[in-house]
């Protein structure tokens, strides 16, 4: 320990209560401590990516064999990535991802601009519209996209038959997979660009300008340059979440026989018998990707980031359009109605009309063609209610064991002298780079083998939910805590207290809104996570997203659009309370999937 | 190559709140600035100096007035003219420096001679020659991001520079500096841009940069131009109470004027003593008055001379080499200063002070 620690602990131990659990007179008690973090986030991240790796290295099946180390070998790893299959999935994701990414940094980076940089009539509204897409669990758009746009019975092709033109659009195609990922992954980029655009000094381009430049040299000399980490850094954070993202493949891409990676996986353990070990290989290789992806990602923000000299706030400067404002509105109003209006009227002409066909445009119209049956009708599948009801047990754990470990983990390493807090962040990190759908098969293979264990239980589901989400979750709380002032403890110390008592009576309440606001997005990512879910449920613990996809996949498209509405309704109920409470204190932080 | 500015009845007005009330962020400004010469405009924040200056730039566009320069009018919205800031051909240095930081020195500098697609070699040797200028010729090819603050400074003036311009604007160059790199930057400016021999105009909320770097001085408030003058002018003959005040002319004594003697206005005080001060403009006799005065024009126990009162000293204030004494006098307390280690009068002695009358300044109550 050093000096430091002891002469700070010193205070604390000579006015803390006798038996408060933080007082350390004996260092003990902090290694007890630190031992007890680690041990949680071994149990919750390294046993089953280890688990995962032991799976990818070996051919033993773990249901029927169980788990043996006697053939580890790289070989078997080999095998199954030079399996053309594998390299066919590979390549598709890539394709998919990749196109995504470029229309999603083409739309994020023109919204971005003329939100911020342009005299856009609404600007503000248009911003907060643009984010929406953001909540849209990624199945219910690709249900939505389905809705609108497969060949035949899609409802825009539906219109443009009637109105004789010979055009149709395939959403089940691999451009429709990249239309749809690049509308919805837009506002990554626009997050990350938007800000750069807002914090850089506007005399640069002022001095470029001055300098004799013109305002197309401005642009690509000074500012286009300027803001290229945060393009790069949005491009490639939007690149990982599509590529862990299995909603959306599996409803446009799956139907047109095209297999992307997640989709890939989820088929190989649904293969009979299940191909577990080659589903472990191909996840392993979705894992390094995005692992290489993620760490690219920190590389461009840490080196490359320019921060201007002056500490002032500054007044962007917007460009005054004339009357072309009414154009960039114009596409503004384009970009909301296809990522927004669109899809919304899918689902509910698809939920509440009794037939999808539409003869012809006043049908549309005709109330006689809307009721309830299809709710009605999905209500009358028992599986619906217990899938909602299992959904809220499982967001409710999730929400109470990662707020409590991610209030916990945060605490130690942002305000204690606790021994190893830098391996307690480093694990904490891991899962940044590990998608959904990896942690699902990663918690198969840790648990399957293991008879009566958790597996077949609903706290596996809210255990991988709380791996999977621990760093966005330990990130939000650290912030809110680092906002509490560090006196404001010690105050409490010199009055007496102990530190779990200043803990409860002063931190706490103190960090209220941003932990409340942690625990509730948890809530929200648990009730709409899909790719760990579909490795993890079984049939007594079938959850909302899972069932969705049954709905889909089962071909009836009135529950299926009925489903995704109740399922819009409820997470736009619980994202406004969250936003009522935290007042944006944790805004921000959603990672899709 | 550097110019006359003119600057006739420039007017900018904003609308601001609900409702919408409008507010003149410069009222009306006229002034002139020969060719080589620096005019500083001093002012408080929001008095409308940076406007000014960045309507001269054509940054901001004015409701009214032109701006001349060399002759042309690069700024008529009467005449429906506005000439983009790029073809101004000015230069100018920007209070956060406005170096890019993604490019090295020599990229800096030589970006505004790029822009007008100067010849190569020429680059070469204007940048070099811009950059010995400065001093700053040994880290050309390095990185901005890794300069001092003074030094990114100095490539922002190097940049504003080579190419000549003719006009140099300048909008608090110092003002993000630490105390002492400002003042040796403030003395090396006046010199960089006398040498060059650039017409300059420099906007300052600091009066001791305004004096050191100015051949004449512009006090603004409110949008107006209260008063241009050569320092000297500004320090000893402040056209106002403001800029008397604004100079540092802390001390205000008031009372009525009582006719005149000498060339001065008598002005008797709160405590029935007269003083002899300059004759502020439009005082008749009977009129309320101010008296403006410098706390370090304060002479202590003056032998002879007009202006001579006892003054009781209420509190000492030691600096070390100067000393501040607040004192009673006159029917109110003012402040004076004298220069030099030793404090030589104590708390509630009584001292007599002499006002030397043509350094009081009487104006208007």
């Amino acid at each position: 320990m050093d000096g430091q620690a002891a002469s700070l602990h010193g205070v604390q131990t000579t006015s803390g209560r006798a038996g408060a659990p933080g007082r350390t007179q004996h260092p003990s008690w902090r290694w007890i401590w630190s031992g007890v973090l680690i041990a949680a986030l071994a149990f919750l991240v390294i046993y089953p990516t280890a688990m995962l790796l032991l799976g990818a290295l070996t051919t033993t099946n773990p249901v029927v064999e169980g788990v043996s180390v006697a053939d580890v070998s790289l070989g078997n790893f080999l095998t199954v990535a030079g399996n053309p299959n594998v390299l066919i999935a590979l390549a598709n994701s890539m394709i998919a991802c990749g196109g995504g990414t470029l229309l999603a940094v083409a739309i994020g980076l023109a919204f971005a601009w003329v939100v911020v940089r342009t005299n856009t009539p609404c600007k503000a509204l248009i911003a907060s519209a643009g984010m929406l897409p953001l909540f849209v669990p990624p199945l219910v758009a690709g249900v939505a996209w389905a809705i609108l746009g497969s060949p035949r019975t899609g409802l825009i092709n539906l219109v443009l038959a009637k109105i004789g033109i010979p055009w149709r659009f395939d959403l089940y195609s691999m451009p429709g997979m990249i239309f749809v990922f690049g509308i919805y992954y837009a506002p990554y980029v626009y997050m990350f660009t938007a800000a750069a655009l807002r914090n850089m000094d506007p005399s640069l381009e002022e001095a470029a300008e001055i300098s004799g430049a013109s305002p197309t040299r401005t642009m690509a000399t000074v500012t286009f340059p300027l803001i290229l980490p945060a393009i790069i850094s949005g491009m490639l954070l939007s690149f990982v979440v599509m590529l862990g993202i299995y909603g959306i493949p599996a409803t446009l891409g799956t139907p047109a026989n095209i297999p992307v990676l997640t989709t890939y996986i989820f088929a190989l353990t649904a293969w009979s018998p299940p191909l577990y070990n080659t589903a472990a290989a191909v996840a392993v290789i979705l894992m390094i990707v995005t692992g290489l992806l993620v760490y690219a990602q920190q590389r461009v923000l840490a080196g490359r980031s320019y921060t201007t000299v002056a500490g002032k706030a500054f007044r962007p400067r917007a460009l005054n359009l004339g009357p072309w404002r009414f154009l960039t509105l114009g596409l503004a109003i384009v970009y909301l109605l296809v990522v927004v209006v669109l899809p919304s009227l899918a689902l509910l002409i698809a939920a509440f009309r009794r037939f999808l066909f539409i003869r012809d445009i006043p049908s549309l119209f005709d109330m006689k063609q809307y009721g309830w049956q299809h709710f009605i009708k999905m209500f009358d599948n028992p599986l619906t209610v217990t899938s909602i009801i299992n959904s809220m047990k499982v967001g409710l754990i999730t929400a109470l064991v990662g707020g409590v470990l991610a209030f916990a983990i945060g605490y130690t390493t942002t305000r204690t002298r606790a021994p190893l807090k830098r391996i307690i962040d480093v694990i904490t990190t891991i899962p940044v780079a590990i998608p959904g759908l990896v942690i699902g098969v990663a918690y198969l293979w840790a648990w399957i083998g293991l008879p009566g264990g958790l597996y077949g239980t609903l706290w596996i589901l809210a255990l991988a939910f709380v791996a999977r989400f621990i760093p966005d979750t330990v990130k939000a709380l650290s912030t809110s805590l680092m906002q509490i002032h560090k006196e404001l403890e010690e105050a409490a110390w010199i009055c007496g207290r102990g530190m779990l008592g200043t803990v409860f009576s002063v931190v706490l309440p103190l960090a209220r809104p941003g932990v409340v606001a942690a625990m509730t997005l948890l809530f929200i990512l648990a009730i709409r996570e899909l790719g760990s879910s579909l490795f993890l449920y079984s049939s007594g613990t079938m959850v909302m997203a899972v069932q969705l996809l049954g709905y889909y996949e089962g071909g009836n498209i009135g529950i299926t659009a009925a489903f995704s509405l109740v399922q819009m309704v409820l997470l736009g109920v619980l994202i406004g309370f969250t936003n009522l409470l935290s007042r944006g204190a944790a805004r921000g932080v959603v990672r899709s999937g | 190559m550097s110019a006359e500015l003119r600057v006739e009845h420039l007017r900018k007005v904003f609308s601001t709140g609900h409702p919408p009330v409008e507010k003149a962020a410069i009222d009306t400004v006229s002034f002139t600035v020969a060719a080589g010469e620096i005019v500083v405009l001093l002012g408080p924040s929001g008095c409308g100096k940076t406007t000014t200056l960045r309507c001269v730039a054509g940054l901001e566009h004015p409701t009214s007035g032109r701006i001349v320069i060399g002759g042309t009018a690069y700024t008529d919205p009467a005449a429906g003219v506005l000439v983009p800031p790029r073809s101004r051909n000015l230069g100018m240095v920007f209070q956060s420096y406005a170096v890019w930081p993604h490019m090295t020195v020599r990229q800096n500098v030589a970006y505004p001679l790029r822009a007008r697609k100067t010849p190569r070699a020429e680059q070469g040797r204007a940048v070099q020659e811009a950059l010995e200028l400065v001093e700053l010729a040994a880290y050309a090819d390095r990185p901005v991001t890794q300069l001092s603050g003074g030094q990114m400074q100095r490539v922002a003036l190097a940049r504003a520079m080579v190419y000549h311009p003719q006009i140099l604007l300048l909008d608090e160059p110092l003002s993000n500096l630490d105390a002492q790199l400002r003042l040796r930057l403030r003395d090396d400016l006046r010199r960089i841009i006398k040498r060059a021999g650039l017409t300059a105009l420099y906007v300052t909320h600091d009066q001791t940069e305004a004096v050191v770097l100015g051949d004449r001085i512009g006090v603004m408030r409110d949008g107006k131009l209260l008063q241009l003058d050569t320092p000297r002018e500004i320090y000893n003959r402040p056209a106002d109470l403001f800029v008397a005040g604004f100079t540092g002319a802390s001390n205000v004594i008031e009372g009525t004027v009582q006719g005149s003697q000498d060339g001065f206005a008598v002005v008797r005080a709160r405590s029935g003593e007269t003083l002899l001060a300059r004759h502020g403009s439009g005082l008749h006799d009977g009129a309320a008055a101010k008296v403006a005065l410098r706390p370090d024009n304060i002479t202590f126990a003056p032998a002879s001379g007009p202006n001579r009162f006892t003054a009781r000293v209420a509190s000492q204030h030691y600096q070390g080499t100067q000393t501040v004494y607040e004192l009673a006098v006159l029917g109110t307390t003012i402040e004076a200063l004298e220069v030099g280690s030793a404090a030589r009068w104590d708390v509630g002695a009584e001292v007599t002070v002499g006002l030397p009358p043509e350094l009081c300044w009487s104006y208007g109550a």
